[in-house]
């Protein structure tokens, strides 16, 4: 074996719900031979940051009759009609995604849903419970009943640690703080990776019969945005970089209470158990744009919903960006029982404690729609045609199965990400067992990337690689964001391209192997500069609103031209320097007798 | 020079930004023989956090220094560090409120564990004891067709357990550990407390013979700076008396949990 080999029957990159979801259960299954590798320790991941709860139609509680949708909730009591179907949430899910979601997929998401959480349940995550015991749920935008299971208001924290704490009893093997920076591929087939070992800088070909990526979501390309530090969308820059077309990439959810100025999230949770969103005249004014769901519509239209506002003079505070969240009115018990963490947050970050006052709030870049595109195992595409690429899976927020189409629903991606885990752990066992290769590789994949990162690190212009990520975040987060036209989208494009070429000269300032986070930081920076400009290239294409994706110069969804997912693909070497991603495009898998595209009002 | 800390930020804040001297302990073990202590000049508003401090300092001024951040609002527990004195997580602390009179805090990584570089520790014995305790629960065989019924009080009972995001505050104040690895750590008792205490484990007993042991509860001196130093405001000094209080009852208490069981697909009352 060559000198800084590792071999694994399967190696996992990323240990967020997906990833660790995947590693656990072919451990379980008696896939021992497995490596996870995480950029940050398992237990950091940024799905132990969701706040608000996991999808699944339980039937535990239900409206009280004649309150109206935002009424109490009671526990549906024994031998009582079911409150819930997974029809319901099936089709929740397909208004919601305006139609781009693939009903097969949201079909396999939402009939897995109940049997995922009771498994969660069994496991030992701590829900928190109806009186009789019962794991309790709340309302969540977008959907028609109370379907969101929750554990406070630290639902995925509990979800991880509980996925985590399995995995270690079935002995998987965790790699922490090792970093992926590419993938091996030859003639189209995937056969291992190329990792950092954070600690020593030593790099490593890492070779399996099966890699997994479940690297989690981009939205650190916005500069207001929900997402932690490590949310460089690394895996889908190093897919596409591989050869591997990027889906739907276009669509990014603007989460519409983000903390004033930070983006942090103040949970959707919040006008789950009844908040109220106000302009600076103190009115709800949910009512214009959505006078049935108010608050509790989805996220997409609430986030344009707010920003009409604000560009229209209504916003709060010193410059006119904010919008209040009212939680007063739920009382001091209900704000202590069900929201600690996000009270906890406006107190620390913006020093306002939501029991006595409202908190600032405005739109936040919050969920990857987009990603790298999968069967329903998890097996990724080659392209639009569905070809696979062997040896390769993907699931998780970085993945593109897609449930989610156009705009995702609350409390959908903890589910997306367990239920696509689990499965593609599944898959992967079969594939193993059905006598997957060890593949040769060719060359020296660790070497070359120790080049590319001596070059990296030999670079001595001017540039600050932070600056360059700040500006970009700005472009993305002023052009690319709740609104796009198309004026403003190429002038994006031309910042990125110009960012691309002034990275070249960006330095970077520690020199050294051990524990080098500043070359982390300029690699990670490279990918948001890569992948931004496909999201870009895709909005400029698709003249449509759908979703999402909100066009001020395109203002309808147009089912008869772009009822399609845009497939992105890097350019061949031999093309043009300048060459944009080359775009092609997918059918949706749509029930026409079921579920044909409607008018989405809410 | 770029304005990083005020970019996108509002005008009034601006105007009342001032400076914080922000003092850090730095060391790579490659290239210096001891830890030593560099002061940096940092723009800051009133509501910069001291995780934006050393952001900045690592952007503008100087980009090998080294500490570990992730989702910013504690929450993943990366940014434990020890800040004039006592441990919290930089993410939520307040730099204007964490300056002494001129204008200085004092960051240094977590105290007794070795550093791997500048405010980097090395968390291997933390995450060894952890694994000790095993940490998952080990529920009953015959699991039903939906949940089990866990009452809201018996969740009362765990949840602020559960919330422990295993930053290793409480491990680093910790008298005990500062003496010798061996010692389970709060962190660890805490979850261990957490799986003893639902109602759906079934093997406390096997977990009290561990946690309620030698290494376990019994080491615990009750000094207590494990509350103090929780950015959580957790308890893990309590959960270590119920553990040592239940190990001196094991068997009764196993008892009780298996009885517990018979009814744990019933509805709670
Ligand atoms: C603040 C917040 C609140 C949310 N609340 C909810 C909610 O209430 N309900 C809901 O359904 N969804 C919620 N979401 C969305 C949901 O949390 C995520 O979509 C989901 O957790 C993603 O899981 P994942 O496993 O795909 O990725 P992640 O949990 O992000 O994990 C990614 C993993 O990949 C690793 N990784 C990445 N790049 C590399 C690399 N180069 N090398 C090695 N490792 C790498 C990381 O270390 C990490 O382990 C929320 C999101 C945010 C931001
Ligand atoms: S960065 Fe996550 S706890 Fe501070």
């Amino acid at each position: 074996m060559a000198h800084n080999e590792i071999t694994h029957d399967v190696i996992i990159v990323g240990a967020g719900l997906a990833g660790t979801w995947a590693a656990m259960v072919a451990a379980r299954e008696g896939v021992s031979d497995i490596g996870v590798l995480s950029k940050i320790h398992p237990l950091r991941s940024h799905s132990g940051a969701a706040q608000g709860g996991i999808a699944a139609s339980l039937s535990n509680t239900r409206p009280v009759a004649g309150t109206g949708p935002r009424g109490p909730l009671e526990e549906v009591p024994p031998g009582a009609e079911a409150s819930d179907s997974w029809e319901l949430h099936m089709f929740d899910t397909i208004k919601g995604s305006d139609w781009l979601g693939d009903q097969d997929a949201i079909e396999v998401m939402v009939k897995d849903a109940t049997e995922i959480v009771y498994e969660y349940e069994h496991m030992g995550c701590v829900f928190s419970r109806t009186d009789d015991g019962r794991i309790n749920q709340r309302r969540f935008g977008g959907h028609s009943a109370p379907r969101a299971c929750f554990a406070a208001d630290w639902t995925g924290h509990v979800l991880l640690h509980t996925v985590h704490e399995q995995a270690l009893r079935y002995d998987v093997k965790f790699y922490s703080e090792w970093y992926c920076m590419d993938l091996i591929m030859e003639e189209g087939i995937c056969r291992g990776v190329v990792a950092m070992d954070v600690l020593t800088g030593e790099l490593y070909t890492m070779r399996a019969k099966a890699v997994v990526f479940g690297t989690g979501g981009y939205g650190r390309a916005f500069a207001i945005t929900s997402n932690a530090f490590a949310n460089t969308g690394d895996g889908v820059a190093i897919a596409y970089n591989a050869g591997v077309p990027l889906m739907d990439m276009e669509f990014v959810q603007f989460h519409p209470t983000g903390l004033y100025r930070h983006g942090i999230l103040m949970s959707e949770a919040c006008r789950g158990e009844g908040g109220y969103l106000l302009n600076s005249q103190g009115d709800r004014f949910m009512n214009t744009y959505a006078p049935e769901k108010m608050e509790l519509a989805p996220r997409d239209l609430v986030s344009r919903s707010e920003q009409t506002e604000i560009n229209e003079g209504r916003g709060v505070m010193g410059d006119g960006q904010g919008i209040y969240l009212d939680l007063r009115h739920l009382g001091r018990d209900k704000i202590l029982e069900r929201l600690p963490q996000v009270r906890e947050i406006a107190i620390n970050f913006v020093g306002v404690d939501p029991i006595d006052a409202p908190v600032p709030i405005q739109p936040t870049a919050h969920y990857s729609m987009g990603g790298i595109p999968t069967t329903l195992d998890g097996q990724v595409l080659a392209d639009a045609d569905g070809a696979l690429v062997e040896g390769f899976f993907a699931a998780g927020e970085c993945a593109c199965v897609s449930v989610h189409g156009a705009n995702r629903l609350g409390t959908n991606s903890l589910l997306d990400a367990s239920v696509f885990g689990r499965r593609t752990g599944y898959a992967v066992v079969d594939f193993i067992r059905n006598g997957a290769q060890l593949h040769p590789v060719s060359g020296d994949p660790a070497a070359e990337n120790r080049a590319r990162i001596n070059d990296l690190l030999s670079r001595d212009g001017d540039e600050n690689v932070e600056h360059i990520a700040q500006e970009l975040k700005w472009t993305m987060t002023n052009n690319c964001g709740v609104f796009r036209d198309g004026e403003r989208l190429q002038l994006a494009l031309e910042e990125i391209k110009d960012l691309q070429k002034r990275f070249r000269h960006a330095r970077t300032m520690d020199k050294g192997s051990r524990f080098n986070t500043d070359l982390l930081t300029t690699i990670e920076v490279d990918h948001l500069l890569q992948f931004s400009e496909v999201m870009v290239a895709g909005a400029i294409a698709r003249t449509e609103s759908r979703g999402a994706h909100s066009r001020t110069d395109f203002v309808k969804r147009d089912d008869e031209n772009w009822l399609k997912h845009t497939m992105a693909h890097k350019p061949m070497v031999y093309e043009d320097e300048d060459a944009g991603p080359r775009l092609s495009y997918k059918g949706v898998d749509i029930d026409w007798e079921k579920y044909p595209p409607q008018e989405r009002t809410y | 020079m770029f304005d990083f800390l005020s970019f996108g930020k509002t005008p009034e804040m601006i105007k009342k930004r001032k400076t914080a001297f922000v003092r850090v302990q730095r060391f790579n073990p490659d290239e210096d023989e001891k830890p030593y202590i560099q002061e940096f000049e940092v723009p800051m508003t009133p509501e910069t956090t001291v995780l934006d401090a050393l952001q900045y300092v690592k952007t503008e001024l100087d980009g090998s220094l080294t500490f570990r951040k992730s989702c910013r609002h504690a929450i993943c527990g990366s940014c434990a560090m020890n800040v004039n004195g006592s441990n919290d997580l930089v993410c939520h602390r307040n730099l204007p409120e964490s300056l002494d009179k001129t204008g200085v805090v004092t960051i240094k990584p977590l105290p007794y564990l070795p550093v791997i570089k500048d405010l980097v520790v090395d968390r291997t014995s933390f995450w060894e004891q952890y694994k000790r305790v095993k940490p998952w629960l080990v529920p009953p065989e015959d699991a039903p067709e939906k949940e089990f019924r866990v009452s809201p009080e018996e969740v009362a009972a765990i949840n602020s357990a559960e919330t422990c995001i295993m930053c290793g505050a409480c491990y680093s104040s910790c008298q005990v550990i500062a003496m010798g690895k061996d010692y389970i750590g709060p962190h660890a008792l805490l979850k261990s407390f957490l799986r003893v205490m639902d109602p759906r484990d079934t093997i406390p007993g096997e977990r009290l013979d561990i946690s309620g042991g030698e290494d376990g509860a019994y080491r615990c001196h009750t000094i207590f700076n494990c509350i103090d130093a929780c950015p959580k405001n957790l308890n893990p000094t309590e959960a270590i008396e119920t553990l040592r209080k239940l190990a001196q009852r094991r068997i009764a208490f196993e008892e009780e949990r298996a009885e517990r069981q018979k009814t744990l697909t019933e509805a709670a009352d």
